[in-house]
Formats: structure tokens, sequence, C-alpha cells
């Protein structure tokens, strides 16, 4: 089985609203994901199906086992943060980790202390005592110290300063990463994990607005920038988006012409943010 | 196995406060009591005389009402607190068990371990029912020794020999295996008001006390107000269900001497004929296989089915 997350016709009802509406979705093993929509798209709902925290309807099949049912079992070969820091207040950072070892066969002690070390955080502390980052960086050390395939990230460095950000996801490339591995990451923060994703999900409205890989993404879309007096002439090519910086026109295209668009003026591959912006907009997909 | 001592290991941390300090006070307090008891009598007293005529009464009664008397305290009176303290922190702890990680949202936490809900909620289970009263239990009877050393002491101090005066006939381990005996009956006898106390703690929104009398209050009044509309009687209600239960506790509850030598210590409170009230592990075991035990498993059963099926969907919004 290769596919480490697969799902056809995923939907998730709320009394009336339809949260995730019927999402197909094949994730393999060895990614790096990003999953990015704007509030209230059904990320996290559907993160939720995904990790056996919620009941949905249609097929979803999670390291071949099914999350509403098998949960425990699921979460040996799982981890995950939530999107708030929701480790237990009461309790002691040396029993968070001893509570973890004992219950957690994948997990490593020596690890875990070893990112612990970098940080502010001593063992005798109480969660309640730690600061929101320290929290989150507490968390962080504990899940990267647990060896799973597949660890799902739902806004993971909230509340943390640049450095530490920096240094978690290089952490998380260089030391965890690995093809055995799979991560699903959510966050408003795009620009500073689109250079360690392999794969990028927009969701829109429940449903997915793009899914297809940094690769594809290099190759399909292109951004060109153009004084005023060539604007016109881009326009007339279809761009999936316009906007304006400094005097100067950006627009964004799918599968166009590199040489025609070059004779207009400066090609450049798209940020991820302004893919983003010109998919919710409604054009890319 | 391991996965299950942990996460009662983790119950007992969070509740350390309740399940260990609280009954250490109690003992604190009691031999706190005891010593300002004696330093009463030295204070007021010519080097103890009244204690020393006391003790000295004391030792010229009969041995066997002695020995009642001493039994009694033991295993009546002097676990009182303890017990009612015991049920206080029991009724809490479970009412706060599924409904304090829901408000603080750690369950996302908790449900990220590889910890099914019918673990961890036996665990929890298991926490109320054995690890809080075994606790309570063992400082009850370290309370205890420390204070018939204490007056081991003062006796031995006043000439008189604290063996053949109280040690020897106490009959202190039979006490303390009543006790026991008489919690863990409890624990089991008491299982539908567990259930009742978990289901709650699943579902209440917010303020579960509120959403754990409110229900059979109200259930209880209207039982009572239909049955008086029909018939004009005041016939079993919930109430009195309740009170027959609690009635019938094994728990050792109530000693009293009626006015004569005996004194008598019951289990629950005797005012219900259908079991023995008399303190003895037979009669816990009559509570314990009766059919009234079946219904209250059965009824316990589905309250902590319903608990069970909420948990699992706690995460859902």
């Amino acid at each position: 089985m290769n596919n480490v997350i697969e799902a056809h016709g995923l939907t998730k009802r709320y009394k009336g609203t339809v949260a995730v509406d019927n999402i197909d979705l094949q994730i393999p093993s060895g990614r790096i994901v990003g999953l990015i929509g704007p509030n209230g798209a059904g990320k996290t709902t559907a993160l939720k199906a995904i990790l056996g925290l919620a009941n949905y309807e249609g097929e979803l099949s999670v390291l071949g086992k099914n999350p509403a049912k098998d949960r425990a079992a699921l979460m040996e070969d799982v981890c995950f943060i939530a999107d708030v820091a929701v480790l237990p207040r009461w309790i002691r950072v040396w029993q968070l980790i001893e509570l973890t070892e004992n219950i957690h066969p994948r997990f490593s002690r020596e690890k875990c202390l070893q990112y612990l070390e970098s940080t502010k955080v001593t063992l005798d502390q109480r969660v309640k005592q730690l600061s929101k980052g320290m929290v989150v960086q507490l968390h962080l050390a504990i899940v990267m110290a647990i060896d799973v395939k597949l660890l799902v990230l739902d806004e993971p460095t909230l509340g943390l300063d640049i450095l530490f950000r920096k240094k978690f996801y290089t952490n998380l490339l260089n030391d965890y990463f690995d093809e055995e591995r799979t991560i699903i990451i959510t966050t408003h923060q795009v620009e500073e994990i689109e250079h360690i994703l392999s794969d990028l999900i927009f969701i829109q409205d429940g449903r997915i607005a793009l899914d297809c890989s940094m690769e594809e993404v290099q190759e399909n879309y292109i951004e060109l920038i153009v004084a005023p007096d060539k604007a016109a002439a881009a326009r007339d090519l279809q761009p999936l988006y316009e906007r304006e910086l400094f005097g100067r026109f950006i627009f964004l295209y799918k599968n166009s012409n590199r040489e025609q668009l070059k004779s207009l003026g400066e090609l450049h591959t798209p940020s991820v943010a302004d893919l983003f912006v010109a998919t919710m907009s409604g054009g890319a997909a | 196995m391991n996965r299950l001592v942990a996460l009662i290991k983790r119950e007992y941390w969070e509740n350390k406060g309740a399940f260990r300090t609280t009954p250490m006070v109690i003992g604190g307090i009691y031999i706190l009591l005891s010593l300002m008891f004696i330093f009463t009598f030295n204070h007021f007293d010519n080097e103890f005389q009244s204690l020393k005529e006391l003790t000295r009464f004391l030792s010229q009664t009969e041995v066997g009402l002695r020995s009642d008397i001493i039994y009694g305290v033991s295993v009546a009176v002097f676990p009182s607190l303890f017990t009612l303290v015991l049920a206080f922190v029991v009724f809490f702890y479970l009412l706060g068990s599924l409904y304090d990680d829901r408000k603080d949202r750690s369950i996302l936490f908790w449900k990220s371990l590889p910890a099914s809900d019918t673990l961890t909620m036996g665990s929890k289970l298991l926490s109320a029912m054995v690890v809080a009263p075994l606790i309570f239990w063992v400082i009850y009877v370290l309370t205890h020794i420390v204070i018939m050393l204490i007056f081991s002491v003062v006796v031995l101090s006043l000439g008189e020999n604290p063996w053949t005066l109280f040690l020897s006939i106490g009959n202190p381990f039979k006490a303390w295996s009543m006790v026991l005996m008489s919690y863990l009956a409890q624990s089991i006898w008491a299982l539908p008001l567990y259930g009742w106390l978990m289901l709650v703690s699943s579902f209440a929104p917010r303020i579960p006390l509120l959403f754990a009398v409110m229900p059979p209050v109200v259930f209880a009044v209207l039982q009572i107000w239909i049955e008086f509309l029909q018939t004009f009687t005041l016939k079993k209600n919930l109430f009195g269900v309740i009170g027959d239960w609690f009635a019938n506790s094994p728990l050792i509850l109530s000693a009293d001497n009626h006015g004569n030598d005996k004194l008598e210590i019951s289990l629950g409170v005797p005012l219900t004929e259908t079991f023995g009230h008399e303190a003895t592990l037979g009669n816990m075991l009559d509570r314990l296989f009766s059919t009234h035990m079946l219904i209250g498993l059965a009824v316990a059963a589905v309250f902590l089915g319903a608990a069970l099926w909420l948990r699992r969907r706690a995460t859902e919004s």
C-alpha cells in the first residue's frame, strides 16, 4: 500500500452546513504536504476525520486503517499537534515525558530531551508555568521524538518567534523527515514552509481547489511581470490573476507558452502565497 | 496493562491534592487534636491527675465492654471523617473526570496517544473505585497507628500498661480490614452513581454539578406530583430509591449503643430491612450478591456505555 491517506467522497456535515464536501484525496508516503486554505475552509475538519477525532461520510483509509473505528491503534503510527496548544496545564514536564514513554511504543526519551535542551523548558515545570511559545516547543519536542509514519501539524508554530520557527522547520526536514514518513502541515505562514513542501493542497469551502506537487507548480504556473504599456497584451493571454505592484503589473498564467510570455516581460515561478490568492479568487484550478 | 498503569498514574498526578493531600490533612488534624487533648489535660491538671483517674477507671471496666468500645471507635467513629471526605473526593473527581479535559481542550492531546477511550475511562473508574479508597485507607491506618502510639506513651507515663488497657483488646487488624472491605464493597455498590457521574461528566456543556443533580431532582418531584394527583398517595419514587440505596450502603456509617451496654456498629443506616445492617463481611457480600446489586450493575452499564459513546464523539465540534 503506497498511499498513506486515501479518501473517496469524504464528507462531513454539521447540522445543515457542509464543512467537507465530497473530497477525493490520495497522499503517498514520503511527502510533505501543505494543506492550505482560508479560515473555515474545512482544513481542521478534514484533519479531524483523518485522525479519528470525528465521524464522517464516505470512504477514508489512513495507513490501511479506518480512523473512526481504530483511533487508538492508528495513533501508534500517527502523531498530531492540533491548532492550539493543548497540553494539559496541570502536568509537569517530566510527567508528560514519562507518560508518553509508557503509552507510546515509539517514543524516544533521549531524542525528546535532546530537543528540549535547546529550549528554556525544565523538567520540573508545570505546563501552566510555561509561556505560550514554550508549550509549543515542548509539544513539538515530544512529537518529534515519536517515530511515526504520519505526522499532522495543524498550525504548529503559532506563537513562536521567527528564530525558533526557522529552526523547527530545518529540524523537521533534516532530522525527522525521510522516505518512510509523511507530514501534513497547515499554516497561515505559507512563505515559511513553501521551500520544504513537496505537495500542495488548497482547500476552499470544503472542496479541494488545487492538488498538485511542487514540481507541477513550477512546470505549470508562471508569473509574468510587465511594464504598464504591455499590460493590455498580457491581459489578452488569459491570465488567471493580475495585480499591480509599484506601477508594474503582475500576471499569473497556467500552462502558457513561455516564449510568448517572455517577449512581454520578466518570468518567475509564482510563490505559493500568490498562487493561493489567485486560486482563492477563483482562477487557477 | 502498562498503558493502564500509566493512565492511572496520570490520574493520580492530576488529583494528588484530592487523593493524597486531603487524607493527609485529615490524619494531621486527628494527630493534632490528640496532642491538643493531652496538652489541655496537662495544662489544667496537676500532673495528669484526672487523666490518671480516667485510665484507672477504664482499666477497671469489664474487658468485653472495653474491647467493644475500642473496636467500635477504631472501625466506625475514627474513620468516619475519612469516609465522608472520600465520598466527596470521589464524587467530584468523577464529575470532572471526562469534563475537565474537554473544557481546556487537552482532550486533543490525550486522544493523540494510542490509548483507547475504553482504556482511558477504565483508568478513571478504577482510580475512583480502588486508588482513591486505598490511599485514604492507608492514611487512616497510619494515623490510627500514630495515635495509638501517642496514647500508649501517655498511658505508660501514667504508670498503666497500654497493652492490657487497649492495644491487645481493640482488634485493630480486624477494624482495618473491615474498613478496607467496606470501602471496596461500597465502590461496587456505588457503581450506578459513579456511572451517572461519568455520564454527566462526558456530556455537560458546563457546570457538571448542576447537570448531575437537577435531572434526578426534577424527575423525582414530577414523579411525586403525578403520583399524588392520580392516587392521592405518596408511593415510592426516585428519592425513595436513592434513599434506600444510601441506607443499604455497605459502608460502616454508624455506631450506636441504644442505651444498653452493647455497641452496635452498622453498615449504612439501619432504617431499611432489605439487608442485615450489622457490620460483618457476610452482610457486605449479601449486598454485592443481591438482585438490587444486579439491577444497579445493569443501570451502571447503561450509564457507562452512554458515557463511552459520548467520549468517542467528544472531539466532534
